[in-house]
């Protein structure tokens, strides 16, 4: 799935653990859930000052060309 | 050039500005200012603004010297030297951000200012990397540097593409420029749309030359409005 792999790509390039990111899709009929899990060392990384960071990502996320035409949102999960 | 058109529908704005400006409608780019909405029945008027690319200038402004003069004072420290294997990494992040987002495009460095490194997103795409006012190149830019920032604290990366930043810096300026005309004629306060602390940094410097008015942010959050208030005493 092309979301998740952006997101991914993106959040192993940014973080300091990436082998303890974890991804996770829920698939429904009209949008897609990813569920990301990262280091708690990194989630400062992942989320940023006042979530610039997390409101970039959805941002990329929803600039993304997608066929399936759901709407995909982000979740950070600690 | 932009323009800005005021109708009950975004249609009905679109006809007027073609009208008006003699253009075609594939002229110009047209961003929803306000679309009107105003609750679920209440509907007023729609604002669209018209972005016509044009090389000739419209309209003489006065004030753009003391504009030029501020860009100019900012930055005076001694630009760091080139750091190729880091301007590498941050261009073939960017390059694969593009590339997972479904998009083919360059990313190369074009100048080095201070400590600013400007890199540029060439790509066919290039709407789409900019996004609606700037929004996606912006996130772009707030990846790049948090991924920039893990092997240099020291440089920030300025991602533009096709020179909207330039661009669009302008046409702030203007605007708060002709805002400004307008606080100073008719003694009422007026307040800009929200901007980031860049934007409003801009304007604050630009206007501070000029007299019978002064700037002050309002709101809180990354992105406050400028309020400009005519200094003169109140009848």
């Amino acid at each position: 799935m092309v979301e998740r792999e952006l997101v991914e790509y993106i959040v192993r390039s940014l973080v300091d653990y990436p082998d303890q990111v974890e991804l996770n899709v829920i698939e429904g009929e009209k949008s897609v859930i990813i569920e990301l899990r990262v280091s708690p060392d990194d989630i400062g990384k992942v989320i940023g000052k006042q979530g610039r960071i997390a409101r970039a990502l959805r941002t990329i996320l929803s600039a993304t060309a997608n066929k399936s035409g759901k709407h995909t949102s982000l979740e950070i999960l600690d | 050039m932009t323009r800005e058109f005021e109708g009950k529908t975004e249609q009905e704005a679109i006809k007027m500005a073609i009208e008006e400006l003699h253009i075609e409608r594939e002229d110009f780019d047209v961003e929803v200012i306000d679309n009107g909405k105003r609750g679920l029945f209440k509907r007023e008027n729609v604002k669209i603004r018209v972005h016509v690319d044009s090389t000739e200038e419209p309209e003489d402004y006065s004030f753009s010297d003391t504009a030029d003069d501020t860009y100019e004072e900012e930055e005076e420290e001694e630009t760091l030297e080139a750091d190729e294997e880091f301007e590498a990494s941050v261009c073939s992040f960017l390059e694969g951000v593009v590339s997972h987002m479904g998009y083919t495009c360059t990313a190369k460095v074009t100048s080095r200012k201070g400590r600013k490194v400007n890199v540029e997103i060439e790509s066919e795409s290039s709407n789409i990397i900019i996004g609606r006012k700037g929004k996606n190149l912006d996130a772009l830019q707030v990846l790049a540097n948090v991924y920039a920032g893990k092997t240099d604290n020291e440089r920030k990366i300025i991602v533009d593409s096709e020179g909207y930043r330039v661009r669009h810096e302008e046409q702030v300026v203007r605007s708060a420029y002709r805002i400004a005309q307008q606080v100073r004629k008719t003694g009422r306060s007026r307040l800009l749309e929200p901007m980031n602390p860049y934007e409003r940094r801009l304007v604050h410097t630009a206007l501070n030359d000029v007299t019978g008015i002064e700037t002050k942010s309002e709101g809180t959050g990354l992105f406050k409005q400028v309020r400009i208030i005519s200094t003169r005493e109140h009848r």
